[in-house]
Formats: structure tokens, sequence, C-alpha cells
């Protein structure tokens, strides 16, 4: 084929341009690790790796759900805990609290159950933050109000929340619960915490009844009716004190497993997107090393060119 | 008899022939870096014999024509190519334009494990869907902790990212939108302009070679170009007529016919300010398929009209889903029934402005009353994976994940296409200057050979002089 003048460096001009390109490319995939930066690289990569990021956006957030609420469960845990200590109190003084008390000693009694309700009412309102944590989702008010007659004692304890518990989502399609509210007289739904009508427990109606008795120096009623009461409020604490532990296990668990999820994806999204930097680095030097060959032989060509005017 | 005259006048022609040879030579070296230019070459022929009583003699040589080398059929190809390549190239650049307002890239450092070591080291521009990411996220922290002031102003400040992003994309679409309409316009300037030009180069041609009788080679090499230029613009069908004039026809309408041009194109508004060709005078709505006008129209009312049509449909049902669900909800002050989102489309899409003043009035109760209730919050947050029917079953980040990798592919589409072209046409233009092209060596020896020629046939002339002088001094002595 018969070569004319324009057609060499044409012909050389295009071929450095596709070196350059294809050197510029793999340099810029080798300093960003990535093999697929924009859509056009890998239409279909890129699609997935947005996919891929989306399900890592949302395991970031249930991993923080799932930490907020593992911060709810310890401080409920923590509240349960002292209004047990309480309550094995009163269940001690009204197993004491019998026949060969004298009326003085019955009276200390009352005097300390009186405070015991008082106490008990203080750490059942108490807060996570800026929400109440045992009013169900009524979080801005308080979940029992007391009212003292006109001796200073307490003469009736008012729940003031509500029966509802917020869901909160731990994993797709999984939502939990960690809330407890702090009566359930309705009937159905969760169980309340010191109050609840299915299970034969009220508190804080007990200890006032208990009260009450050691105050008239009634122990025959305290030993019929205030103790087993008192036994029944017992149980429930009980319940939900183990309620809790295993609602913290299961969170714990699911944190693993977030992480877990998080962990994978991230390869995932490394193996869709990221660049084989062996491969590409290798593949840039090979690019480079052509470039220079085409350049160094290329010069010494064109100077052949010219010296056909020195010939003629 | 053939005097010694007639041999004078035999070698001046020689001359004359050999001096034409040297100036087609250096017409050719001149034009050796001229693209548009095909080599000439010069055809001697031996000038007309005589008879005579020893036998029939030669007079010598003449200039039979001054030839261009060059394929015809080979410039139809590379003619045709090049509006394959306009086409092509149109459309990739006006894709990589449309890729680049989508702004929609992959960070990968944005996209580490834990999340935490992301979004405060990115500095890239958030694309379309971390910002959808950011909005479930935030209705989702909203339904972990419903009484929480500040996370409700994280949500609407992440609402507000992401209508302000759809609003931005949404506004730098159209402009390229405009921009494709504006090449259009200019192109077909430029194709009417060349139309012009050709058909006062089908005139000088049809004139000078009347008047001459012989090709005018020169006068052709330039209407090549424009020809070739044109193809750049737009596909069309050449025929040459016998006086040497390029009838020129664009989507079935004549539009050079001899040295009148019959008619022109037009971009007119099809509608909605969007520019499509017709010819001026005929009326005709012309359907072309290759050239640079063709690439934009097909890119625009294509790839270009999908991705703004998706992004539209798509804020509008985000739009739609979450004020559904959203206007259902209570805030903390008990109140009901307001929009998260204001809008229709993606150019119009916005938070409702008395949220970001007033995070309490976020709907994330399902009662009224119950500070802690997150019903609607959670139904909000889970909106996120949901199919929607009118995204063609897919989730809202599923439907724009499919819009982005449409672009992708157009745009891979037409890389690969271009690369293509460009080894064709390097292939087609390396056959045409291996036809056409100006080698240096030939020439440069040709310049040599000329001039030996010349050199001789001077000899006759000297010698045929002495001879004179000598037969002249006859008389004389």
């Amino acid at each position: 084929m018969r070569i004319a003048g324009t057609s060499y460096t044409d012909s050389l001009v295009s071929q450095l341009n596709f070196l350059t390109s294809q050197q510029y490319q793999l340099q810029s995939q080798v300093s960003t690790g990535q093999r697929i930066q924009k859509p056009e690289d890998d239409p279909a990569g890129m699609a997935q790796a947005l996919g891929l990021q989306t399900d890592t956006a949302a395991a970031t957030q249930y991993a923080q759900n799932i930490s907020t609420l593992q911060t709810g469960a310890t401080t409920a845990y923590s509240a349960m805990q002292q209004i047990k200590t309480i309550s094995d109190r009163a269940g001690e003084i009204a197993t004491l609290a019998d026949g060969t008390k004298t009326p003085a000693e019955l009276q200390a009694y009352a005097t300390e159950v009186n405070q015991l309700i008082q106490q008990a009412v203080q750490l059942a309102n108490g807060k996570n933050g800026d929400h109440y944590i045992f009013s169900g989702t009524k979080s801005d008010t308080p979940p029992f109000s007391a009212t003292t007659d006109a001796s200073g004692n307490v003469a009736a304890v008012t729940y003031q929340g509500n029966t509802s518990v917020s869901q909160t989502e731990i994993a797709q399609g999984t939502t939990l619960a960690i809330d407890t509210p702090g009566a359930n007289t309705t009937g159905s739904g969760p169980r309340g915490l010191l109050a609840d009508s299915r299970y034969g427990a009220d508190f804080f109606n007990h200890l006032i009844s208990l009260q009450k008795d050691l105050a008239s120096g009634n122990t025959a009623n305290i030993s019929k009716v205030d103790q087993p009461a008192l036994t029944k409020d017992e149980d429930n604490l009980i319940y939900q004190i183990s309620n809790n532990g295993v609602l913290q296990s299961r969170l714990d668990s699911a944190a693993t497993s977030t992480s877990n999820l998080q962990s994978s994806l991230q390869q995932s999204l490394t193996k869709v997107a990221g660049v084989d930097m062996t491969k590409a680095i290798t593949e840039l030097s090979q690019a480079q090393s052509t470039y220079q060959a085409a350049l160094s032989s290329s010069s010494v060509l064109l100077q052949l060119q010219q010296s056909v005017l020195v010939y003629l | 008899m053939p005097g010694l005259f007639d041999s004078l006048s035999l070698a001046t022609r020689a001359m004359q022939a050999q001096q034409a040879g040297v100036s087609v030579t250096g017409q050719n070296l001149a034009n050796v870096n001229n693209p548009a230019y095909s080599r000439q070459r010069i055809n001697f022929q031996t000038s007309d014999p005589v008879p005579l009583v020893g036998g029939i003699q030669g007079t010598g040589v003449q200039v039979a024509g001054i030839q261009q080398i060059r394929d015809s059929l080979l410039d139809g190809q590379i003619r045709d190519e090049g509006s394959v390549g306009g086409f092509w190239t149109a459309t990739q650049n006006a894709l990589e334009n449309t890729q680049a307002e989508l702004g929609q890239f992959l960070d990968g450092a944005a996209a580490s494990a834990d999340g935490t070591s992301s979004s405060t080291s990115s500095t890239a521009a958030q694309g379309l869907s971390t910002q959808i990411n950011n909005l479930f996220s935030g209705f989702q922290a909203v339904a972990a902790d419903p009484t929480s002031l500040s996370q409700r102003q994280v949500l609407v400040s992440q609402a507000q990212s992401l209508a302000g992003s759809f609003n931005q994309i949404s506004s730098r679409l159209t402009t390229v939108n405009q921009n494709l309409n504006t090449s259009v316009s200019t192109d077909v300037d430029s194709a009417n302009k060349l139309l012009s030009d050709i058909a006062s180069l089908n005139d000088d041609i049809t004139k000078t070679e009347a008047a001459t009788g012989s090709t005018a080679n020169d006068l052709r090499d330039l209407r090549q170009q424009k020809i070739e230029s044109l193809g750049n613009l737009t596909n069309l069908q050449t025929s040459t007529a016998a006086d040497g004039s390029l009838t020129v026809t664009i989507g079935g309408v004549a539009m050079v016919s001899g040295s009148k041009i019959q008619d022109t194109l037009q971009a007119y508004d099809a509608g909605g300010g969007q520019l499509q060709v017709r010819a001026a005078t005929a009326g005709t709505a012309l359907a072309l398929t290759g050239g640079s006008i063709a690439g934009a129209i097909n890119t625009r009312d294509g790839a270009l009209a999908s991705l703004r049509t998706g992004l539209d449909s798509l804020a509008s049902q985000i739009i739609g889903k979450v004020n559904s669900v959203y206007s259902t909800g209570y805030d903390l002050n008990g109140n009901t029934g307001a929009n998260f989102f204001t809008g229709t489309n993606a150019a119009t899409i916005s938070v409702n402005p008395n949220l970001s003043a007033d995070p309490s009035q976020v709907q994330a109760a399902g009662v009224a009353g119950s500070a802690g209730d997150n019903a609607v919050a959670l139904s909000l947050a889970q909106l996120a994976q949901q199919t929607d029917a009118a995204l063609g079953n897919q989730t809202f980040g599923g439907a724009y994940g499919q819009m982005v990798t449409n672009l992708g592919n157009s745009l891979s589409n037409a890389n690969d296409q271009v690369a293509n072209h460009d080894s064709v046409s390097t292939m087609l233009a390396k056959q045409r200057d291996s036809i056409s092209g100006v080698s240096m060596e030939e020439e440069l020896t040709n310049l040599m050979t000329f001039q030996k020629a010349y050199q001789a046939s001077a000899q006759i002339v000297s010698t045929v002089n002495l001879m004179l002088q000598t037969l002249v001094n006859m008389k004389s002595t």
C-alpha cells in the first residue's frame, strides 16, 4: 500500500491519543481504587453498586436504632431493679407486721411504707433523655401522679400514660418494642409494669392499702389481703425484669447480625466497584512503556522522512 | 519535409511540456499538508504525427491533460461514514453532558462499612441516590426517637437537600435540552451555508469545464470537502450530472440541483420548544438518520427525555406516597392533615416551609396527644422498601438506579459506536491517502525526472541552433 505524506503523521497522532487516554483511564482507576466511577464505566454494575449503598445506609440506620433501643432498655432495667428493691422491702414489712408488734412499731412501718410509695412513684417517673420511660406513647407526660391527704400520706396514685408502645425497626421488616407501660388495666395489650388487671398486680394501691392497714393496726388484713397482693406485684416485676433481659439479648444479637451485614455489603461493594489493583497497575505500566516506545520509534522515522530532501 | 525549424518547435514544445510537469509537481508539493487535496498527475501524449516520404514522423509531445487521482466510490463511502460519525459523536457529547449534569457518581469512600467515615470526609457532591437514602434514614431516626426535636430538624434538612437536588438536576437537564436545540439550529444554519457554497461551486465548475474542456480539479476538491462537511451535519445523497454539477438530496428532498438552491433546511418548533428539521420551501418534515443534527435530536428526544420524565415521575411518586401517609399523622401539637412535600414534579418539589421553622410540626404520631407514638414515621420509613407500580414495580431507589443504568447504557453504546467509527474512518482515510495522497519522495523524484527531460530538450534546441547557424553561414563563405 502506498503511504502518502500525511497518513503517517495522522496515524501517529491517533495512536498516541489512544495510548494517552488508556493511561488516563488506568491512572484514575488506580488512584481512586474504583473500577466504576461514572455510569458509563459499567451501567449495570453502577445500578448494583447504588443498590448496595442503599442497603448499607439502611443497615447503618438499623444499627443506630438498635443502639438507641439498647440505651432505653438499660435505663428501664435499672429503674425496674430499684423498684424491685422497694417491692422486696414492702413484702418484708408485710411479713413482719403481725400481731406481735406494738402499735408504735406498726406506725413506724406505716411511715416507712409511705416513704416507699413516694420513692416508687419517683422511680416510675424516670426519664431517658427528654421522655418518660413508663408512660407508653404519651412520653411527654409523667406516668404516675400521687395525691396526698391532709396528714401527708399518699392517698392515691393515678396512671396518666397510655398502654400503646412504639415499634422501632431493627432489621428490614422486623420491628421491636422495648417500652413497658406503667399500668395496663384495659385487659389487652402489653403487660403493665406496676399494675395489670390480668395478673392481679396493682402495686401502688396495694402499698396504699398496706399503709392504711399498718396505720390502723389491722394486722389480720395485712396477712390475709395485703401480703398475697404484694406477692402478685412481685411476680409481675420479676416477669418484667426477665423480659427486659430477653429483649436486651435480642438487641445484642440483632446488633451482631447487622454488623455482619454491613461487612458483607462492604465486601460486595468492593467486588462490584473496586479495581483489581495488581492488574490495573500492571496494565498502567504496560501502557506507559508502549507510549514511550511509540514516541521514540516515531521520532526516528520522522527524522528519516525529512532527510529525503537531503539525498535529493 | 520537416525542416530544422520544425525540430526547433518540437524541442520547444517538449520543454513547455516538461515545464508543465514541473508546475504540476510544484502544485502537489505545495499541497502536501492539505487534507482535502487529491494529487494531480500530468498526462503526456504524442502530438499528431505527419506523414512524410520516409514514413510517418512524430512531432513531439503535448500535454493531454492534468488528471486528478481520486476514487469517487471511496469518497462516497467516506462521506457516509462521516454522517455516521457525526451522529454518534453528537450523541456521545450530549450524553456525556447529561451524565455530568445528573451528577451521579460512585464515591467508594462514601460506602464504608460502619458509615461513620463517609459524609464527614467526602467532599464530592452527593448524588440523588444518597439523598433518597438519607430521607428515609431521617424518617427512621424520627421513628426511633419521636420526641427529639433535633432528629426532626435533621429529617427536615435532609428532605430539603433532596428537594433541592431534584430542583437543580431538573433545571440543569432543561439547560442541556436547550443547548441541544441551539446546536440543532446552529447546525441547520451551517448546513444551509454549505448548500449555498456547493451550489456556487457547481456553477463555477460547470462554467470552467465548459470553457476549458478539462476538469476543474481544485474546484472539485473544494466541493468534495464541502460535501464531507455537510455529511457530518446530516446524511445526504448525491448524484453527478453530465455537466459536472452535483445534485444534493437530503431526506428525499432535492436541495441543490445544478447551480440553483432548490430548497434549504429549516429548524422549526414542533411543540414545546423542541426543534425539528423540515425542508423550508416544500414544508415536509425531514426524518434525518445520520449526522450531528439527527444525533442531537435523537438524544434530546430519546435518552434525555426519558431521563427527565423518569425524574419527574420519581419526584411525583415520592411526593404523593409520602404525603398520603404523612397527612394522616399528628404532630407534637395535635395537628394533622398538612403535607410534607409541596410541588408536583422534580422542578417544583419542595418541603413544607412550616417544618423548618418549627420541627415540632412534623407529623410522626399515629394518634393525637401521644408524643412517643411513631406509627406514621415508621410507615414513612418503610416506604423505602415498598415497590411502586407507577415506577415499574421498583422501589424509589431501584427506579432511580434503573434510570442511571439506562443513561449509562446509552452512553456506553455511543462510546463503542464512536470507537468503531473512528477505526473505520481511519482505515478509509488511509485508503484514500494511498490513492490520492501526495508522497514527497515520489514528487521529488518526478521533479528530477522533469528537470532532466527539460535539460535534454534544451540540448536539442542548442544543437539545432548550431545546425541553423552552420546552415546560414554556408551562404556567406
